[in-house]
């Protein structure tokens, strides 16, 4: 295990995402994190930028694919990477990462081993509203 | 499911409700029709409706259809008090009734409670033994639970009894689909594909199964799907496009080692590849770029 990674969010990054989230609250959606290893500290993997992915049909393979191509394509331009994986299950008191969000992020995790994913905590989403700053559940991945 | 003139439709009138030029019942009504969860638009105008009482009698009879329909919005919305006001109203117009008796169940599976719930609608369905909406609403008990073998099992133990209703084998194909069992959920779609040839839409998900099942000859039979859906819209559909392509790409690595003649996939696959350039040049010119690259990516 990599000593003591630490993970920085763009706002854009995390607003994105859990706007979504928010968008199609009935059902799971996921995206993936872009970003890159900090130049000046290698223990820190920025994360600069997020794409939403999908909010149905989650499991299946094509549209995964074809996303993974064009996203690769266009943010390789930019210099920046996929460091990371986003996922919202339907149900509320669901915080367990499930089959294809596990298959999805060992397979990020092969391309760039320092991988994060990223959790939505529902309960904590559900109490944003009400003033408190919170954040999504964040699990290290081996 | 919805067609997209109905949704567009939809959208125009949600618009138009939202930006104050009347017409909430209209919307209220296609809403009801179309079955698309639209709960917290539905909450707030069928409201708006009902807590005006001149509104309220212009609507006659169908006022307790609205009741009705607000109480499961609001149910959705985790509006439970209102709800519950909602139902209230509705038990005292109809004491005996079997619909409000399917609310007060709905009610308590919204407040969690979901023995009391699964008692009420274990009583309903002994005096009423082929009701629908109660069978699927303790389907999505269990799925709200977390069970979802326990989803599975009563949702096939339906569909053996109401074979035609195609939203179940949607939801049973998704379900598989969502714990990785893709032949199951490619049987669901086959029985969709039966006895509904003309949807685009089973065609174009029994082919992302297919692709996703992996396998020659399932990739195979994935790209003549794709192109059925192809050949069903027109060639409008993006998805199935790009499913052409992604299949020959894919078949061209798995027959690598063969000597298997393919001869007809380059022009099928420049055919795709041509139209799915055409539709970014009109759509979103911008990508172009991106997509060239992406498309020669998959050529190799």
């Amino acid at each position: 295990m990599a000593a003591d990674l630490k993970y920085e969010i763009s706002q854009n990054a995390y607003i994105k995402l859990v706007l979504h989230a928010l968008k199609h609250n009935t059902t799971a959606v996921n995206g993936i994190l872009l970003g890159r290893v900090n130049p000046q500290n290698e223990n820190v993997v920025e994360i600069i930028d997020s794409v939403h992915l999908f909010h149905s049909n989650l499991a299946l393979l094509p549209p995964l694919e074809i996303a993974l191509i064009m996203i690769e394509e266009h943010y390789g331009s930019q210099g920046l990477g996929i460091v990371g994986y986003f996922h919202a299950n339907e149900r509320f008191d669901d915080v367990e990462l499930g089959i294809v969000a596990k298959n999805i992020s060992d397979h990020i995790c092969r391309y760039f081993p320092q991988a994060a994913v990223l959790l939505l905590d529902n309960k904590k989403l559900e109490a944003v509203p009400k003033g408190k700053c919170q954040s999504p559940v964040m699990q290290g991945l081996t | 499911m919805v067609s997209k003139t109905q949704e567009t439709q939809l959208n125009r009138l949600e618009n138009q409700v939202d930006n104050g030029g009347g017409g909430a019942w209209e919307y209220l009504c296609l809403v009801r029709m179309l079955k698309v969860r639209r709960s917290e638009k539905v909450l707030k105008y069928g409201l708006s409706i009902l807590n005006d009482p001149k509104k309220r009698s212009a609507l006659g009879p169908e006022e307790w259809t609205l009741y009705e329909q607000v109480a499961i919005a609001a149910m959705d919305c985790q509006c439970l008090d209102v709800a519950k006001d909602c139902i209230k109203v509705l038990q005292k117009k109809f004491p005996e009734s079997k619909r409000v008796g399917r609310l007060n169940g709905m009610l308590l599976e919204a407040k969690g409670s979901w023995a009391e719930a699964e008692k009420a609608y274990s009583s309903l369905l002994e005096d009423n033994p082929l009701d629908q909406v109660i069978h699927k609403r303790r389907v999505s008990m269990s799925k709200a639970q977390g069970n979802i073998s326990g989803a599975i099992e009563l949702l096939n133990k339906y569909l053996e009894i109401f074979m035609a209703d195609h939203e179940a084998w949607r939801e049973l194909a998704e379900i598989y689909a969502s714990l990785q069992m893709y032949k199951q959920a490619a049987f669901c779609y086959e029985e969709l594909i039966l006895s509904q040839p003309t949807v685009p839409l089973y065609h174009l998900a029994y082919a992302d199964v297919l692709y996703t099942l992996g396998g020659l000859e399932n990739l195979q039979t994935a790209k003549k799907y794709y192109a059925s859906t192809i050949d069903l819209t027109g060639g409008k559909n993006t998805r199935a496009l790009f499913g052409i392509c992604l299949c020959t790409s894919a078949i061209a690595q798995v027959s690598k080692g063969r000597n298997k003649e393919d001869k007809e996939s380059p022009e099928l696959h420049s055919l795709a590849a041509t139209a799915l350039e055409k539709d970014y040049k009109q759509r979103a010119s911008d990508k172009l770029g991106l997509l060239t690259s992406a498309l020669r990516s998959l050529k190799t």
